[in-house]
């Protein structure tokens, strides 16, 4: 069964006449002769300013070759700002304040386009590090130090890591709900109450950038009027005059409609991704269908709006937020980074009492995903013992809708045991939501920062059998562990892989502990500071550990690999005999050429990780708790964050697939490494219970921040109602017994070679790569080869 | 537990087409029907057998050396096996790294299946699905199976019998009141077609299946739609008719449609499938015999299967 690429993922014919046109407008990023959202440097003008700052992008390690040309082209193209005389008296934090406002009031485009009702339209700024010209000279040295590890480990194979920004979920409600007039009134008596200089700056800090906020919305407002005015369609100029009070009104007062709520919500949200010059990665709402309910209940039941109103203005708002691509659409598309922001919405899960929350908001939420067809927000679907059979349908039924999910289901119980596992309080957790893709947080006020540090398990089997040098190069990176050939048997190995893994775990979270230092000194972001609860009473920025939660999460690569590389060893070497230690080592220098029987063996003949078998699973298992209880002991020194586990693998088991030597589970130096806890490629042959099986084994609330698991299914699963009951309850049984978070991607290798060969009939389609969608054709053809070659599991 | 041991060439999980909820389907090897249409013909023999893949073999040769009886010989024009002289001992097997042999067949004890089966209770409790037994016939194994079911059931396990119903009726009753449900495949109601087609007579097949109603067994009749052969809207009207008629506990017809996908599988078994090359049916075919199904009164008729597009007019 092939879809023709009509049916894929086209925008539902339901779509208004108005969000038709905003959509066709957004997808014409290739056409449009203007960027609405490219990236706008502003800088203070002085030669030693800096606008935009590598170790932002550490996790980005594509781009590492480009670094120096951002920074340098960024400000060179960057305008100036005037500031008053007097600025450069001001503590850092009050210049970074002062600076944001000016920009936000004066200088960012509030274009509206023909027919939104939802305005606010450019983020993506580059904004001056405000530094004094000795502040600028210790910044740039700190950050070339970073950059020269960064480089190093990266390059070797071991990983990457970032001060990387976004990846939380702000305290919007409160927003919504007291306005930024009520958070001025909040800050304005703590500010009373403190005497420390360091508070005290801090608050004022946020206190200028709450009057930034209401100064953006009024130039909004401004601007609508005057569109209101030289507008000739009388019904287009009494909506651009109705936005115009709401844009007078919110976010600055609480907001009372559902629309005044939407727009609140967005210009909200889109002034932290202005503040942090970080165009939506992992910036996240939360409970959405939970805090926007009120608003939507007291509208419609008082007949301010219809269901169809408001699904509209839920269409207006959605399209806003692709717009985090706009600018990537001509700079060129690579691995799908064009394709990861993951401003991710949360949807149904369960109350304090483990009753579900579903209600009439999720549902309507759930039809605008189905039918128009966009990559941002993403959506996660909480999923829980108590979840509804009808709401598990519907989300089934939006699973089997021509090419698999349109979004993330994560699930509760698995979830919240690894909240509970690192210490969160435990009458919150049923309130947590996810951040970027399925990085599970409490919301409002946990600086959860997920993607910091990234590293490649499967580089310590490769020290391990070279005594703790790089294969390639020689290098050291970890301790001499000693010859392989001389151990006496599985454990001396297992002891070396692990002193191997603890090793390359110091080299990446010290590189990191740097990042975060020079984040902590010198970049405080005191407008999300206001957003996240903390920050205030603590009198500390969130960059400096501000937030009541405080947390950097270490991803781990190549899971499976490692797992499956160590069973091999165990049962092959050791067990059997089959295999010699000297001879496997030969063979993986040789990359297996010339050893195909033996390289056979290993891929058949040991047990593999992902097919409920317990000689693999046992080891996956200890691996996995080794290194993420290792991490958790771990805190970075200049902000007292706190590191945990997770298992998002991103697209870095694609990008260390070179710099990782052949391993003992017969996989080639450059074949991609595993993809989050999923089995290697083609290993899990024994279908997708068993997966999840030995994925609930791993005893994941040691890695709390969520585990990234695939499975890919064939369209014959979810042909007719009673198969989609089938894969009802088979998401209940995974609720039960498997991991925290699970993507089904839904079709056939035929319609992606197909994809390949005609690309432009292609490109509404959307694939799953780990945790986050992406339009298949814009992916870099190693990813799209991966994906076909993604076991398709075939339920015929 | 006895130490009565069953063949099965296949335990198959998260299966989706043999019965209610997410499965595990069992397949027992050895069958005393010869279907032209046999898609699994490695299910007919009960003794095990040696298949060759060619496209695992990576011409390592470990496979000569471990064979005892000199039956393999390695040409370039793939493996021979020499049938006369091998004793499917599987040294062969057991010594290629690239697993391109294999014996089909694989011995359990019914607590071993059991506990094989439990693996998946999970799923089964969420879908309201369990275990299938299927073959071959698995009523040709009829001590192990009895075993096997009365264990599956004991431990709590939705437990379907799918079966061609070809057994002596002492049989079709332990093991049909064993079931849960009863997947009963019915052909064609020709009796001369019927021993043409799979070998065996249709008259206790017709005996068993007038029978199952009285130990209050939920039947699911299943017609596999073979091109020339099961494709008339008469024979499907006429199983519909006898079901409706003789089975009053029967639930539902499902009309599996010719699948080709098994012909590898005769080339590996040294077999000639008779049906090679036969096209598949259509859709429209499918839904029209799945309407002659309810017009005869079955009340749940579902088609499923590959089909072909039709080609156009």
């Amino acid at each position: 069964m092939t879809c023709e690429p009509a049916q894929l993922w086209s925008p539902s014919d339901g779509l208004s006449t108005r969000v038709k046109k905003l959509r066709g407008e957004y997808f014409s990023f290739y056409e449009r002769d203007h960027f609405r959202n490219e990236v706008q440097a502003f800088t203070t003008g002085k030669p030693y300013d800096t606008v935009w700052a590598p170790h932002q992008w550490g996790v980005v390690p594509e781009i590492y070759m480009f670094f120096d040309a951002y920074r340098d082209s960024l400000l060179a193209s960057a305008s100036t700002v005037k500031l008053k005389a007097g600025f450069r008296r001001e503590p850092l934090i009050v210049r970074r304040a002062l600076f944001f406002r000016e920009v936000v009031t004066k200088h960012l485009p509030v274009k509206i386009l023909d027919g939104e009702l939802i305005v606010g339209a450019h983020f993506n700024t580059a904004l001056s590090k405000t530094h004094t010209k000795s502040e600028a000279k210790k910044y740039n040295r700190r950050i070339r130090k970073w950059l020269r590890e960064a480089r190093r480990l990266n390059a070797a194979g071991v990983g990457n890591c970032g001060a990387t920004p976004g990846h939380l979920i702000p305290d919007y409600p409160e927003v919504l709900k007291t306005g930024f007039s009520g958070i001025h009134d909040r800050l304005t008596s703590q500010m009373k109450n403190r005497a420390d200089a360091k508070g005290r700056n801090l608050l004022k800090a946020m206190l200028i950038c709450c009057e930034a906020a209401a100064g953006f919305a009024e130039r909004c407002a401004g601007e609508a009027e005057r569109l209101a005015e030289n507008e000739p369609d009388e019904k287009r100029a009494g909506e651009l005059r109705a936005i115009a009070l709401i844009c007078r009104k919110v976010p600055w007062e609480p907001a009372e409609t559902f629309h005044e709520a939407l727009q609140s919500l967005w210009f909200t949200h889109m002034l932290v991704m202005a503040a942090e010059s970080y165009p939506g990665p992992g910036l996240s709402y939360g409970r959405i269908d939970q805090y926007l309910l009120p608003f939507y209940r007291r509208d419609v039941s008082e007949r301010k709006i219809t269901r169809e109103d408001a699904r509209e203005l839920l269409h207006c708002w959605w399209i806003k937020h692709n717009y985090a691509y706009d600018y990537q659409g001509r700079i060129g598309t690579n691995q799908g980074i064009n394709s990861g922001f993951g401003q991710l919405i949360t949807l149904s899960g369960c109350g304090p009492d483990g009753e579900d929350l579903t209600n009439e908001l999720t549902l309507l939420m759930l039809e605008v995903i189905g039918e128009i067809n966009l990559l941002e927000p993403k959506p996660n679907i909480r999923i829980h013992r108590n979840t509804p059979a009808d709401f598990l349908l519907k989300v089934c039924e939006l699973v089997s809708m021509a090419q698999g999910s349109p979004f993330l289901l994560n699930f509760d119980e698995a979830s919240i045991r690894g909240l509970k596992w690192e210490g969160l309080p435990v009458d919150e957790l049923w309130n947590y939501a996810p951040v970027g893709c399925l990085e599970n947080t409490l919301q409002g006020k946990d600086r959860s920062g997920t993607v910091d540090v990234n590293v490649n398990l499967a580089k310590a089997v490769e020290l391990a059998l070279n005594d703790g040098r790089d294969t390639a190069t020689g290098e050291r990176l970890g301790p001499a562990t000693g010859d392989p050939a001389a151990f006496h048997g599985f454990d001396d190995f297992f002891t070396a892989f692990k002193k191997q893994l603890s090793a390359i775990l110091d080299l990446i979270i010290g590189c990191n502990n740097r990042a975060d230092a020079i984040r902590a000194r010198f970049e405080p972001t005191p407008y999300l500071s206001l957003l996240v609860e903390g920050c205030a009473e603590s009198g500390k920025d969130i960059t400096q550990g501000g937030a009541v939660h405080n947390f950097l999460t270490v991803q781990g690569i190549g899971f499976a690999t490692a797992v499956d590389s160590v069973a091999a060893v165990k049962k092959l070497v050791y067990e059997t005999g089959q295999i010699s230690m000297p001879e496997l080592l030969r063979a993986i220098r040789a990359n297996f050429e010339g050893y195909e029987p033996l390289r056979q063996a290993l891929l058949n003949r040991a047990p593999k990780y992902g097919n409920d078998d317990p000689a693999a699973d046992d080891i996956a298992r200890e691996v996995s708790r080794f290194w993420t209880e290792a991490v958790f002991r771990e805190k970075s020194p200049a902000t007292a964050k706190r590191y945990r586990g997770g298992y998002l693998s991103w697209n870095y088991w694609i990008s260390y697939a070179p710099s990782t030597a052949a391993t003992p589970d017969g996989r080639r130096r450059g074949t991609f490494l595993s993809n989050g806890i999923c089995a290697v490629n083609g290993m899990a042959a024994a279908g997708p219970t068993a997966a999840a099986l030995s994925a609930g084994r791993l005893s994941l609330e040691t890695a709390p921040n969520g585990a990234s698991h695939t499975i890919s299914l064939n369209p014959t699963l979810v042909r007719d109602g009673e198969h989609l009951e089938k894969l009802a309850g088979f998401l209940r049984a995974y609720n039960e017994c498997g991991g925290t978070a699970l993507q089904i991607n839904m079709i056939t290798p035929d319609t992606l070679r197909a994809a390949l060969e005609n690309p432009e009939d292609h490109r509404n389609l959307l694939v799953r790569v780990t945790g986050y969608n992406a339009y298949f054709v814009m992916l870099g053809r190693e990813i799209q080869n991966e994906i076909i070659a993604r076991e398709s599991l075939n339920l015929g | 537990m006895s130490n009565k041991q069953g063949v099965t060439f296949n335990v198959q999980r998260f299966s989706t087409e043999d019965g209610p909820g997410i499965r595990t389907t069992v397949f027992m090897k050895g069958c005393p029907l010869k279907c032209a249409w046999c898609h699994n013909p490695e299910g007919i023999s009960f003794k095990p057998q040696l298949v060759w893949y060619d496209r695992r073999c990576i011409g390592a040769r470990d496979c000569l050396k471990a064979c005892p009886e000199n039956a393999l010989k390695l040409t370039p024009k793939g493996m021979i096996i020499a049938r006369s002289l091998c004793t499917v001992c599987g040294l062969c097997a057991d010594a290629c790294p690239a697993v391109a042999l294999e014996v089909i067949g694989r011995k359990w004890t019914a607590e071993a299946l059991v506990d094989e089966a439990l693996k998946d209770v999970t799923f089964y409790r969420a879908s309201g699905g369990g275990v299938t037994i299927s073959g071959g016939e698995p009523l040709a194994q009829p001590e192990f199976v009895k075993e096997f079911m009365a264990s599956c059931r004991a431990a709590g396990l939705h437990v379907a019998l799918d079966t061609s119903g070809f057994a002596p009726p002492d049989v079709w009753e332990e093991c049909v009141r064993l079931a849960d449900l009863v997947l009963l495949d019915l052909k064609t109601l020709d009796e001369s077609r019927h021993r043409e087609y799979t070998g065996v007579d249709l008259a206790p097949i017709l005996d068993n299946a007038r029978r199952t109603a009285a130990f209050g067994v939920p039947v699911w009749v299943r017609t596999p739609v073979i091109p020339g052969y099961t494709d008339s809207e008469k024979n499907i009207r006429e199983i519909a008719e006898f079901a409706a008629r003789h089975v009053p506990t029967v639930e539902r017809h499902d009309l599996l449609s010719f699948s080709n996908l098994c012909t590898s599988k005769y080339e590996r078994l040294e077999t000639n499938f008779p049906l090679r090359g036969r096209e598949l049916l259509t859709k429209e075919t499918m839904e029209r015999l799945r309407e002659a199904s309810e017009a005869a009164g079955m009340k749940n008729a579902v088609w499923s299967g590959p089909t072909r597009i039709a080609e156009k007019e």
